[in-house]
């Protein structure tokens, strides 16, 4: 009898074992043909960004290099929201110090090249080590202050640094810095958009994968529960200081090509004004999400674009109003209502909106 | 060299006093700030425009209506607290249950809209103009040592607003509930006190003090623009943050260092040079308050006369 019952429980052991390995087929299969989907998507994308300036060659004609100018620049931006976000959306560091970091590189990378003669790589290389180094910096006493504290301690790091930069800029007499010895491609609108795009990439690569790693994880612990984490030996000092780092590095990247794709640095690059934009791009895109820095760095970058396009003196019946002046008023606006009615950004949106189209896919599939 | 002793003395202390009333208008905002981010939690960014906006109004009434000073004074008040009761529907309460930061970012962007729409309404103030006072070039003369009369206005309208705030806070069942808020909002809710009107009475009193400070220091500075309050902003919240963000007698504390420590610094440096580089420029002078400040959040995390934070786990 005994016997029986064991061969009995082996059996359904082993029927419950087939049927594990049938459903972890089965599992395979699905990731296996989303990576695929996910796969296709991603090179349709790239496909897609390698195109926009043959596209806008047809588009705009003559003035495609100055279109391609300013997209350039919301590839910069998409790096500047990736380093706010890592720093805030993942880690939970409420610091709104970045800008500093913007505006030290760049006149790093313009001080090394235009000043020292160095070659423009090797500028770019000590301006974000640097920018590494101040990330040290300023990290290591933010460990000790959190919260409110430590924005009102950050933004004051930015307006001290544009302030200092300022200064330096009178020491010297000169009223713009410009960045000299380019590398001659870097001066087409071209090659610039391919150069800025292809770091974005991979950047947007490494920062998935270090989201998806250790760090991230780690990163995502402590925003969530930074007592829980704690207990389970995740050592908070240690990975904060690891957030600090990469994104003073990233943003100090993204200060560089600013530099290049201006060909100037100025102390208003750590500003309170550059401070709301990289907030504003984390908050308005979604934060703790890499889709949500790409939304916001498209948003925040092109507003201004797109209210350039309208008539300057805009007439609003015996009203005459400067569109210049309302640039801001209207991207604080636009902000505001961002806030109140997408609170989790727009990145929450795209998840809705691939809800609702699943469903409406299931629903068709089962009719 | 007895004469040049007494002669320099009476110069520091002319620092002083000047020290002390710059700093009573850091105090003032600081009060404010932290009065709005006590009770309802936002980390208020937009309370220099406020102030900016209402004080461009003042001088609007007495530039174009030509109403005298005190009338169109009066008028402002009443304005400002509209605009704090405006702001309190239209703006705090869709955001109310939002994260701090988000609440904070949203302040931010009400600046820039505040800011704008000020711009675009009253076009001449986006250069500074003169704000005329009846103040103007009046001071006393203590054996040598000036005291202008708008200082002494600043003096006494600080004090009377911080004791009239403590007793307010103190001795009427609003500002108790108020303070009751500031610990726990739900517990107070269900004790009775009217929440929502109660944010109404905080963003209207917010306003209104962010107001008088910004006529003020129209007043003192004799100028006026809509951006006339954003370098002084940054340096009400750290004298804010140095008070600790929870007393309102910290944050006036907090924002009388940071002016003593401003108007000081400047006499001291005043005039030095290193090398190339210009000391007296207000950009060492700000780099210095600020590492100060660091400094003392690094060895007092929560501010000079905070409550230390407690984790509940």
């Amino acid at each position: 009898m005994a016997s029986e019952q064991t061969r009995e429980g082996e059996l359904a052991a082993l029927d419950s074992a087939g049927s594990e390995t049938q459903r972890k087929t089965h599992v395979n299969l699905g990731q296996r043909l989303y990576a695929w989907r996910a796969g296709l998507a991603m090179l349709a994308g790239l496909f897609i960004l390698g195109l926009i300036p043959t596209i806008y060659d047809q588009i705009f004609g003559f003035s495609s290099g100055f279109q391609l100018h300013n997209l350039s620049m919301i590839g910069i931006l998409i790096i500047a929201a990736l380093a706010q976000n890592i720093l805030t959306g993942y880690a939970a560091q409420p610091s709104l110090g970045n800008a500093a970091f913007f505006g030290v590189s760049a006149y790093l990378l313009t001080w090394l090249t235009t000043d020292l003669n160095q070659p423009y790589w090797v500028g770019i290389l000590l301006a974000v080590l640097a920018s590494a180094l101040l990330g040290v910096i300023v990290g290591g006493p933010a460990l000790r202050v959190s919260g409110t504290y430590l924005a009102i301690a950050t933004l004051g790091l930015v307006t001290i640094a544009g302030a200092l930069l300022n200064l330096w800029d009178t020491t010297a007499g000169r009223q713009d810095y410009q960045l000299n010895n380019l590398p001659a491609f870097l001066g087409d609108d071209h090659a610039l958009y391919y150069f800025v795009f292809i770091i974005v990439v991979i950047l947007i690569f490494l920062v998935y994968h270090l989201l998806h790693a250790r760090v991230g994880r780690a990163w995502i612990a402590i925003r969530d529960n930074e007592t829980a984490a704690e207990a389970f030996g995740i050592n908070l000092a240690s990975y904060k200081l690891q957030a600090f780092v990469v994104s003073a590095v990233l943003t100090g990247l993204a200060g560089a090509l600013y530099a290049t794709w201006a060909q100037t640095a100025s102390s208003s690059m750590s500003s309170l004004d550059q401070t709301i934009a990289f907030l504003a791009m984390i908050v308005v895109g979604g934060l703790g999400s890499i889709t949500g820095s790409v939304l916001g760095a498209i948003f925040v970058g092109f507003i201004p674009i797109l209210l350039g396009q309208l008539p300057s003196p805009l007439a609003v019946g015996s009203f005459q109003i400067q569109v210049s002046i309302l640039n801001t008023g209207i991207y604080g606006l636009l902000l505001l209502l961002a806030l109140i009615f997408f609170p989790t950004g727009l990145s929450s949106l795209i998840g809705r909106g691939g809800n609702l189209l699943r469903r409406v896919g299931k629903r068709g599939g089962t009719q | 060299m007895l004469w040049t002793e007494a002669n320099a003395m009476l110069a520091f202390l002319q620092v002083v006093i000047a020290g002390l009333v710059t700093g009573s208008l850091y105090g003032l905002l600081a009060l404010g700030i932290v009065l709005i981010y006590r009770t309802t939690g936002v980390l208020n960014f937009a309370y220099g425009a406020i102030g900016a906006l209402c004080a461009g109004f003042l001088y609007i009434l007495i530039t174009g209506p030509q109403l005298n000073f005190w009338l169109a004074l009066l008028v402002t008040l009443l304005f400002a607290l509209v605009v704090g009761i405006v702001l309190e529907r239209g703006f705090a309460r869709p955001v109310l249950h939002a994260p701090v930061f988000t609440k904070a970012i949203a302040t931010l962007a009400l600046a820039l809209v505040l800011e704008t729409l000020a711009q675009a309404i009253w076009p001449q103030l986006a250069s500074p103009q003169h704000f005329f006072t009846p103040f103007e070039g009046k001071a006393l003369n203590l054996h040598g040592l000036y005291i202008s009369a708008i200082d002494i206005v600043i003096l006494v309208v600080t004090a009377l607003l911080m004791l009239g705030l403590n007793l307010f806070l103190t001795r009427t069942r609003q500002g108790i509930a108020m303070r009751a808020m500031a610990d726990n909002i739900p517990a107070s809710r269900l004790m009775g006190a009217p929440v929502g009107r109660i944010f109404m009475v905080v963003w209207a009193l917010g306003a209104l003090v962010a107001t008088i400070s910004a006529v003020l220091l129209a007043s003192r500075q004799e100028l006026i623009s809509v951006q006339f309050m954003d370098p002084v902003l940054l340096l009400a919240f750290v004298g804010a943050v140095l008070g600790g963000l929870d007393s309102l007698p910290g944050a006036l504390l907090g924002g009388i260092l940071i002016g003593l420590a401003d108007n000081i610094l400047g006499y001291v440096l005043a005039g030095h040079t290193l090398g190339p580089l210009n000391i007296s420029d207000p950009g060492i002078r700000e780099t210095l308050i600020f590492g100060g400040f660091v400094l003392v959040l690094l060895l007092r995390p929560q501010g000079l006369w905070g409550r230390a934070l407690l984790r509940r786990v």
